[in-house]
């Protein structure tokens, strides 16, 4: 069998999710505000393993 | 001495119970012994790691002490680079594989007085979540041979489980640490992204890279990981956060009832148990069960879609890795196994579109998920591998594109965590009734690894599944 076909199958279906859920972009979403995300969603200083 | 934790080792030889020699040798000696048929080691630094044991034996004689390690015996995946051994990263052309820098983890860890064994099977390139691998021989399971390790951190999570080494370093891309872990039984932590350093280590995905630490027991990773943790400026992705003391934070002995108390566990109702296999589902959710009684809060949330992450996260490092390996690809394609190759060629075909739009929906997705779920819970749980560790057939048998879907499939569960960057942490939680491990992993908030491990421990303490040993004595 030739193997291009599921690989090309198999890209497309992986930019369909590009393709749905790219559109709505803010323009002031940029790859840096991942680290940004983390950093924001660390546990306050002192809170590490207390929970709650 | 080989049976023991690492901390009971270190605290041994601190003692002079026994000594970092001793140690060195009874490691060496059960390689010896068993590798032949487990695989975990591509290259063991016999004398090596005796002229350091030696070394370290004499600096503690006159109370020189390196550091909460010395005298420890570990192993590092074949991805690190240590000056004076080889680096295959799994694959035939070590040639392509020239160390710059020595890996700093190791660097961390030797400087902490860890005695190197030598250098760990894995996946080729560590693409692949079962730890199969033509070139260095398939590591086996050493709960039930002919059956897959998980991987790509193969050789780590064997050499740990069949107690060959106290302790292991492993790389975790869309799961490497925490699947062999899992299909091993013993405990890998997947640190948040940026926490423990990169440099040094082979990079396959520079978005979604992590090193980790892999040990028997959630207190031996706490310990290692304070060593491997913090800002390296070899690494400019790693973060200036502040290294809690896990151990400290890990506390005394619990009870249960009340270690938890405070504590709230989330399990998805949606995505985490679709599909898994009844006795994995089963464990796990007496793994929830447990964690309830030692005084947290379980409920059951709907997370964020984890699908829509894990095609991001997919797109993001099929195009990374195909960049990072171009040379390789293009060169000596043919030394190249074909299910590693179709997956690299597969990134070139990535546009630079999509790979962008990719990295900006991966910020928009971890905002929106960390937001959502940890406003409700402190902790998730959830299955690992889909189901026991399959058959090495299972890995290895078939056309590509199967075996290719087969790959996605068992490494489905752990892929969002990396492209979110969560620190997850798979813990053993039983059998199957075929004698292969069960596991779930805790997910916390990012650089909150101390609530994970301190959940882990706990569970441990409450538990036995961490004290059983694969049959090979």
């Amino acid at each position: 069998m030739d193997e291009s076909r599921p690989q090309q199958a198999e890209v497309a279906a992986l930019l369909g999710v590009i393709e749905r859920m790219a559109a709505d972009l803010a323009l002031a979403e940029e790859p840096a505000r991942f680290i940004a995300a983390l950093e924001a969603g660390r546990p306050p200083a002192g809170d590490e393993a207390g929970g709650g | 001495m080989t049976d023991w934790t690492l901390e009971g080792l270190a605290t041994a030889i601190r003692a002079g119970k026994i000594s970092p020699v001793e140690a060195t040798q009874a490691c060496l000696a059960r390689i010896e012994r068993l590798d032949g048929g487990l695989r975990a080691f591509i290259t063991v630094d016999h004398a090596g790691a005796l002229e350091t044991a030696r070394r370290l034996e004499a600096e503690a004689r006159r109370g020189a002490w390196r550091g909460p390690l010395h005298g420890v015996p570990l192993a590092f995946k074949d991805l690190c680079f240590i000056r004076g051994l080889p680096t295959s990263c799994g694959t035939k052309t070590a040639e392509y594989f020239l160390a710059e820098q020595d890996c700093t983890v190791v660097a961390r860890l030797t400087g902490a007085g860890a005695v190197t064994l030598g250098k760990l099977n894995m996946t080729e390139l560590a693409m692949g979540p079962f730890g199969d691998n033509a070139h260095h021989g398939h590591a086996q399971n050493p709960w039930r041979a002919g059956h897959c390790t998980g991987g790509s951190s193969s050789g780590s999570a064997v050499a740990v489980a069949a107690g060959l080494a106290l302790g292991a370093v492993g790389s975790d891309t869309g799961g490497s640490i925490r699947l062999p872990a899992a299909a091993c039984g013993i405990v890998g932590l997947k640190p948040t992204y940026g926490r423990v350093s990169r440099a040094g280590a082979m990079p396959l995905s520079w978005s979604n890279d992590h090193v980790g630490p892999m040990a028997r027991t959630v207190r031996d990773c706490a310990l290692l990981l304070q060593v491997m943790a913090g800002p390296d400026p070899l690494d400019a992705t790693s973060s200036p956060a502040p290294v809690p003391d896990y151990l400290a934070s890990l506390g005394g002995l619990a009870s249960l009832g009340g270690s938890l108390a405070g504590l709230r566990v989330g399990v998805p109702e949606n995505f985490f148990f679709r599909g898994v296999h009844a006795e994995m589902d089963t464990a796990v959710r007496k793994a929830a069960d447990v964690i309830a009684q030692l005084g947290a809060r379980v409920l059951e949330l709907h997370v964020p879609d984890p699908q829509t992450m894990s095609d991001v996260t997919n797109i993001v490092s099929r195009s990374e890795a195909s960049t990072i390996h171009a040379r390789l690809l293009r060169e000596r394609p043919h030394d190249v196994q074909p299910v590693v190759r179709s997956r690299l060629e597969l990134g070139t075909r990535i546009p630079a579109y999509d790979y962008l739009q990719a990295l900006r929906l991966r910020a928009r997705l971890t905002r929106a998920f960390i937001a959502e779920v940890f406003a409700e819970v402190d902790v998730l749980v959830a299955p690992v591998i889909p189901e026991p560790a399959p058959s090495l057939a299972h890995a290895t048998d078939g056309p590509v594109h199967e075996l290719v879907a087969r790959q996605g499939r068992f490494s489905r569960l752990t892929r969002p965590f990396n492209g979110l960057g969560l620190p997850a942490l798979s813990v053993p939680c039983g059998f199957s009734a075929a004698g292969l491990p069960l596991a779930f992993q805790l997910v916390g908030r990012p650089f909150d690894e101390a609530t994970v491990l301190r959940v882990g421990d706990s569970y441990q303490q409450a538990t036995d599944w961490h004290t059983r040993r694969p049959p090979l004595d």
